[in-house]
């Protein structure tokens, strides 16, 4: 009938701490036309096999990790490990399985083209 | 009651989390260079890292979309000059919803903290990094002494 917590049993953390590298949202552009929507992302020094894009149930998650290795002494360092992460709600309009992605000099563009049935269309009026 | 260490430890992991998913302001907060939540290329100058590695100095500097053409690197003595320009990547026919990268241009100097010798400097950039490979002067390189 003890009310102690201190003796019951739980999972042991590791005493040393796994660092957890700070978060941050990259800067972005969003631009659309007719058929597309365009997305820059300002993701510096991150490798291409990090990056991460899901979308899922009209939610678009960039996830891209920067490892910076540091070599000899650090004489300064204004910018280190990060994870750039941001999320986005993509319109119902767009088709999913045609979403591709290019990196580029630090800028992940992500292509998002709209499915047919969402581009404008002219209406002809016939004459009856 | 903190009857264990692992207890303060838990502490300081959930302090280190919520420090991590703010965007690491309390780090910022100590880095007097950083304007406050800004990330890449900004008024100021892009963040820049510098590594001393005995025979070269190496420095980093952040410059997302600037391409090579773009870019400057000036070395006089050991006062280095790096200047940059990102035009707006804006395509014809689309209509903007959001714009934060916007174009920029900047100069950032430095005094290097030891001679360097000007024959010896590799620059390249990889991924919106910057990286020059400055070699010592030869009288700035460590040297081992022999004891006699």
């Amino acid at each position: 009938m003890s009310e102690r917590q201190d003796v019951t049993v739980r999972e042991e953390a590791l005493s040393e701490r796994n660092r957890q590298i700070p978060t941050v949202a990259p800067l972005v552009d969003i631009v659309e036309n007719e058929n597309e929507i365009l997305l820059f992302a300002d993701m510096p020094g991150v490798d291409k096999n990090n990056i991460s894009i899901n979308i899922d149930n009209g939610r678009l998650a960039l996830s891209g990790v920067r490892e910076v290795k540091p070599v000899g002494a650090v004489i300064w360092e204004e910018f280190a490990d990060v994870e750039y992460r941001r999320t986005f709600s993509v319109p119902q309009s767009i088709d999913v399985a045609k979403v591709n992605a290019e990196l580029k000099e630090g800028v992940l563009l992500l292509h998002l083209p709209k499915a047919e049935s969402a581009k404008p269309r002219q209406i002809e009026i016939k004459v009856g | 009651m903190w009857t264990r260490i692992r207890d303060f430890d838990r502490m300081i992991q959930a302090m280190d989390l919520f420090n991590s998913r703010l965007g690491g302001v309390f780090e910022n907060y100590q880095r007097p260079r950083l304007s406050a939540g800004t990330w890449g290329v900004t008024e100021s100058g892009p963040r820049t890292n510098m590594y001393d590695t005995g025979e070269n100095l190496e420095i980093r500097v952040e410059v997302p979309g600037i391409k090579k053409e773009d870019l400057s690197v000036k070395l006089q003595g050991n006062y280095l000059e790096i200047r940059g320009t990102r035009k707006a990547e804006n395509p014809e026919g689309y209509t903007a919803h959001r714009v934060e990268r916007g174009e920029t241009s900047f100069t950032r100097s430095f005094t290097l903290p030891s001679e360097v010798d000007a024959g010896k400097v590799e620059a390249s950039l990889k991924d919106g990094i910057l990286t020059l490979i400055l070699g010592k002067a030869e009288p700035a390189k460590p040297k081992q002494i022999v004891i006699s």
